[in-house]
């Protein structure tokens, strides 16, 4: 008797945590494309991103929006939500994650960003350039959001160009819908970390690794 | 022996079901503290697949199918009616998500000795409150002044404070008066000679009287024996349940206002009023469902607490103490960004 009282005793308090924690489930959708800039000299400088978002999302950025024609918005009519946009991406680190060799990389605030509305699709477009532009063996880059608000998915057809990049680099993308991705995320982040702190939950994450020689 | 055999079966079966719950809500990403430019840190859902990943596919899948069926019914009417069953779907689905008031409202239920039948109408009533909340702002903000997202996220953000301090508001008035029972009960079990037992009478609470088994009766701790039929019926039996549905009911939920806007966009603002209110009848059954499983393991610990002389009404106050306590850091951990419910719509 005396433990199945203990058992509830840890367990009412458990049942109630549960119904509280805070579980993932989207809400906006971004189809993502990506391009990685590379100097002459080969460093990367910077990654730029096109966001396309799922048209209920859409909906509600561009509702109040004054516009000279109906359902048609030009870019300097959405420079103004662009501008939000962009300075409300910085609180999420722009959902972007850079890791050069292992090493965590930052990016400065973003550039030449604007919004384009075409074939009733919102895209938003901007450069996050790097802190410190960096040449690395190993280049993993990262596009999800950790609270999982939002659903970012690789576009099908090439999500991720490298622009000027030095020869010999070679690209993978893993998504995370790709079954082999959990396998192999958990060998690779076990062999980085030194098996401490692995990120086996990141299963939402898009993955983009850059091999250079 | 064959009575407690039979107890440790429930309790097993309750065990169960509170996994499954767990395991529904387990993706467990209390998101701690923010670490700016932190890299990669651990993302949501410690399995995607299996359960949770079923349910997260199937809230994206319908949502999805929301905006379509709207997007149909522009040019054929009868589409309303798959856009009402998906959004009742997806309202059984998402509220399997956070910011539906689950936890408070099942809290509330265990600190306050509520009945499931409580239970299922507070849920109903705080879903129902959560859907004219969403399509009042909306209306309002959108439609009437045709404001931007910008206003209209400014005006969610303000309704989220306002929601985590009533929350936090309601989960110290809980605290007060439960605790105040628990340390009723905790000196009523103090073992002390009885002369002094007699004694302590006098100093508690004025309806404090003490059986001398332990049993400890007042008007807000309730009775250790349930509480009876007409007390859940008498004066202010409502209105008790009121803070919990306003503190729950006054936060709308970002899919609803996207589903109203996106409506509106497309001239059919009536019918995403209508998905919004069939949404909250699918958000409500889910929450009654996760207050149900509270209130039986509220009352199955309550009956194994009786089986134990003196102690029992202890332990029984302890987990209304501990329930109301909560309630409070729930309230709190939202209001200092310590838990992260739903997030609302600013990008």
């Amino acid at each position: 008797m005396k433990t199945a009282l203990r058992f509830l005793w840890v367990f009412l308090p458990a049942v109630l945590l549960g119904a509280a924690a805070a579980e993932a489930h989207p809400h906006v959708w971004i189809t993502s494309t990506s391009e990685l800039i590379y100097a002459p000299d080969g460093t990367l400088t910077g990654v730029r991103h096109a966001w396309t978002f799922d048209e209920m999302f859409a909906a509600y950025a561009l509702q109040g929006l004054e516009t000279k024609t109906k359902g048609t918005y030009t870019r300097e009519e959405l420079a103004p939500l662009a501008q939000t946009n962009v300075e409300s991406l910085k609180e999420y680190a722009y959902f972007t994650f850079a890791k050069a060799d292992g090493r965590k990389e930052k990016f400065n605030e973003p550039v030449d960003y604007f919004l384009d509305y075409r074939d009733n699709q919102l895209t938003l477009h901007f450069t996050l350039p790097l802190k410190a532009p960096f040449k690395a063996k190993a280049l993993v880059l990262e596009v999800f959001d950790p609270t999982f608000f939002i659903d970012f998915k690789l576009a099908e057809k090439d999500p991720v160009r490298m622009v000027a990049a030095p020869e010999g680099c070679q690209m993978k993308i893993q998504r995370p819908s790709d079954g082999s991705a959990s396998a192999q995320q958990l060998n690779e982040q076990t062999f980085m970390d030194g098996g401490a702190n692995s990120n086996f939950g990141m299963m939402f994450a898009n993955k983009i690794i850059v091999d250079c020689p | 022996m064959k009575r407690f055999s039979l107890l440790a079966r429930r309790l097993a079966a309750c065990v169960v079901a509170a996994t499954v719950l767990v395991a529904l809500d387990g993706a467990a990403q209390s998101v701690m503290a923010q670490n700016p430019f932190g890299g990669p840190r651990p993302a949501p859902g410690s399995e995607i697949g299996g359960l949770v990943g079923w349910i997260l596919s199937k809230q994206s899948e319908f949502y999805r199918e929301i905006s379509a069926a709207l997007r149909t019914a522009k040019s054929d009417g009868s589409a309303v009616w798959s856009l009402l069953a998906v959004s009742f779907a997806y309202g059984i689905f998402h509220a399997a998500g956070p910011g539906h008031g689950k936890a408070v409202i099942s809290s509330y239920l265990v600190a306050n000795q509520e009945t499931a039948r409580r239970g299922i109408a507070l849920s109903f009533a705080s879903a129902l409150m959560q859907s004219l909340v969403a399509i009042a702002v909306v209306a309002v903000i959108a439609w009437l002044l045709n404001a931007t997202a910008k206003t209209m996220c400014g005006a969610e953000k303000a309704i989220e404070i306002g929601s985590y301090a009533l929350i936090a508001a309601f989960g110290a008035s809980l605290v007060w008066t439960k605790g105040g029972c628990f340390m009723r009960a905790l000196q009523a079990t103090r073992p002390e000679p009885v002369l002094a037992v007699a004694a302590d009478h006098g100093h508690g609470h004025a309806h404090d009287h003490d059986h001398g088994d332990g049993h400890v009766h007042d008007d807000h701790c309730g009775h250790s024996h349930g509480p009876a039929p007409d007390e859940l019926a008498g004066p202010g039996g409502w209105r008790r349940g009121l803070a919990a549905v306003l503190s729950v009911g006054i936060r709308p939920c970002s899919g609803a206002i996207l589903v109203l806007v996106f409506a509106l966009a497309q001239g059919l603002f009536w019918a995403g009023i209508a998905a919004t209110l069939v949404m909250g009848l699918g958000t409500a059954i889910t929450v009654a469902v996760i207050a149900i499983v509270a209130v039986s393991a509220r009352d199955l610990a309550q009956r194994f607490s009786e089986a134990r002389e003196g102690s029992g009404v202890l332990i029984m106050r302890g987990i209304e103490f501990g329930a109301a306590g909560l309630v409070l850091l729930f309230g709190s951990g939202l209001l200092l960004g310590y838990i992260t419910a739903e997030r609302v719509t600013c990008l």
